[in-house]
C-alpha cells in the first residue's frame, strides 16, 4: 500500500499548472480529488514520476450564472454541487446526480472535473453531462476551447482532451420551457459505481409533446453515450406509455455492452431499457407538475 | 473471460491472412507493441506497453500460432506477465470471404490474474474489447487499399 516514489508538485495558479503539465508530458499525472488516482498508485498499478496536484487552484472552484448559462469550475466537489442552492433551483439534475456518487468521503473530496477527465465507464457525471448538452472547457498553453459533451467521451477512460490540456470548467445551456429532468441509477452494492445510470432532460410544448429530449446512459458501454435511438422515437410525439415502452427497448441499440462478475451484458442491456423508461417517466411527471 | 466478435475488412482473404502472419504489420497493429521477435520454433517473443488511463504496465510474453490452415483459420496461444499481473489466452481466428472483402471472426478464452484482475474486474471485459478494436483499426490501415473508392480518395485531388 505504499506507492513508488514520485515528485509532488503543487502549482498555485492555472498558468503554473499548464507549464508543469507541458514540461512533464507523459511522465506527469494531474490529480484533482485523488480518489481514483491514489488507490491505483498505492497498489502500484499506476506509477507516475510526477504528480501535479491541482487542489490549490481555488480559482477553479465556483458555480455561477451568466446570460442564462450556468458555469461550474472543474475543482468544484460533488458535495458543493449537491448542496448548491443555485443548482437546486436552476438545474436540479446535477444535485440529484451528485447525491448518488460513492460515499460521503468521495463526495467531499472528489471533483466534477476530475471525474469527467478520468472518464470511468461507470461514473455518474457523464450521463448527466450528456443529458444536459453541457460543454467542457479545456485550457492549454495555446489558449482555450469548449468541447460539446457528445464529442468529449471517446472510449474507455479516454476523452477528447489533448496532451497538455487541463479541464477547467463545465457550462450548461439554459433550461427549456416546461422542462423536467431525472437521474436514476442502479448502484453496484460494493463499489457504489453505476451498473446502469441514466440522466434525462426533456422539454414539453403546449400540447404536452416532447419538444426536446436528451438521454445520457452510463455503466452500460465502453463509454457513456446518448440514447439517440430512443430520442428519435420520442421527439415531437405524445409520450404515451406504449410509445415509451417501445422506444426504450432501444436504449442499448448499437452499443457494445459491458459485462463483469456482477452483471452480464444481456442483463445490462435489459437494465438500460428499464432505467431509461423509469427516468423518462419521472422527468415527465416533473415537467407536468 | 470470453473474448469474441467479428470484423469486416476490405481486403481479400489471402491478403488478410498474409498480413496476420507478417511480424512487421502485426507489430504495428498491436497496441503498445515495443518488440515482436520471431523465434526459431515459429513463436514470437513480445513486449507490449499496455495502458488505460493512469494504469500502465510493460508486459513480456509469447505468442504462438497453431493449426494454421491458410487462408482459412489458425489458433493463437498467448501468455504474458508484467508487474500488474499475468495473462493467458487461447482462441481461434477464422477468415471468410464476404462481399469482396473478408469477415474475420475471433473467439477465445482469456485468463487474467494478479493485482490488476482483482481490482479491475469490472473493467476487464471493456478493456479487452477496446484493445481488440484498437488492433483491428490499426490493422485495417495496414491492409493494401483495394477498393476503387479508397484509391481515389487517397490519391491526388481530382483536377477540374
Amino acid at each position: 500500500m505504499i506507492p513508488e516514489s514520485f515528485e509532488y508538485h503543487s502549482p498555485q495558479s492555472l498558468e503554473e499548472a499548464l507549464r508543469l503539465v507541458t514540461e512533464f508530458g507523459e511522465e506527469g499525472k494531474m490529480m484533482a480529488g485523488g480518489h481514483s488516482l491514489l488507490p491505483m498508485m498505492k497498489l502500484r498499478l499506476a506509477s507516475p514520476r510526477h504528480v501535479i496536484d491541482l487542489g490549490r487552484l481555488n480559482e477553479l472552484r465556483y458555480i455561477r450564472e451568466s446570460d442564462g448559462w450556468i458555469e461550474i469550475g472543474a475543482l468544484t466537489t460533488h458535495f458543493q454541487i449537491e448542496s448548491s442552492s443555485l443548482l437546486r433551483e436552476k438545474c436540479p439534475l446535477l444535485p440529484e446526480t451528485a447525491r448518488e456518487i460513492g460515499d460521503a468521503q468521495v463526495r467531499n473530496l472528489g471533483t466534477l472535473g476530475g471525474s469527467l477527465a478520468h472518464a470511468d465507464p461507470a461514473a455518474d457525471w457523464p450521463a448527466a453531462i450528456l443529458a444536459l448538452d453541457a460543454e467542457i472547457k479545456a485550457n492549454s498553453a495555446g489558449g482555450e476551447r469548449w468541447i460539446v459533451a457528445q464529442d468529449f467521451f471517446v472510449g474507455l477512460m479516454t476523452t477528447a482532451l489533448a496532451p497538455g490540456e487541463i479541464l477547467t470548467a463545465v457550462r450548461l445551456p439554459p433550461l427549456p420551457r416546461r422542462a423536467g429532468d431525472a437521474y436514476l441509477k442502479l448502484r453496484q452494492p460494493a463499489s457504489g459505481f453505476a451498473v446502469v445510470g441514466v440522466g434525462v432532460r426533456l422539454g414539453l410544448n403546449e400540447a404536452g409533446h416532447m419538444e426536446r429530449v436528451a438521454i445520457g446512459v452510463t455503466g452500460v458501454g465502453l463509454k457513456a453515450y446518448r440514447g439517440a435511438a430512443v430520442e428519435r422515437e420520442l421527439l415531437g410525439k405524445p409520450p404515451t406509455a406504449r410509445r415509451l415502452a417501445e422506444a426504450t427497448a432501444r436504449a442499448a441499440d448499437g452499443v457494445q455492452t459491458n459485462s463483469d462478475l456482477f452483471a452480464s451484458a444481456e442483463y445490462r442491456k435489459h437494465l438500460a431499457s428499464v432505467y431509461v423508461r423509469r427516468a423518462l417517466e419521472l422527468a415527465l411527471e416533473r415537467a407536468n407538475a | 473471460m470470453k473474448v469474441e466478435g467479428s470484423r469486416q475488412l476490405a481486403a481479400p482473404r489471402e491478403v488478410v491472412y498474409r498480413c496476420l502472419m507478417d511480424p512487421l504489420s502485426l507489430a504495428q497493429a498491436l497496441p503498445g507493441c515495443e518488440k515482436l521477435d520471431p523465434q526459431p520454433d515459429g513463436s514470437y517473443q513480445a513486449t507490449l506497453k499496455i495502458g488505460i488511463a493512469s494504469v500502465k504496465g510493460t508486459y513480456q510474453g509469447r505468442v504462438q500460432i497453431l493449426d494454421a490452415l491458410p487462408p482459412e483459420s489458425f489458433r493463437m496461444k498467448i501468455e504474458g506477465k508484467g508487474a500488474g499481473g499475468f495473462l493467458k489466452g487461447e482462441g481461434t481466428i477464422s477468415l471468410t470471404a464476404q462481399n469482396g472483402g473478408t469477415l474475420i471472426s475471433y473467439s477465445g478464452e482469456v485468463q487474467i490474474g494478479g493485482m490488476i484482475a482483482s481490482v479491475g474486474q469490472r473493467m476487464m471485459q471493456a478493456a479487452a474489447q477496446q484493445m481488440v478494436q484498437q488492433f483491428f483499426d490499426a490493422f485495417s490501415r495496414q491492409l493494401p487499399a483495394v477498393q476503387p473508392d479508397a484509391v481515389k480518395s487517397g490519391g491526388l485531388p481530382p483536377s477540374t
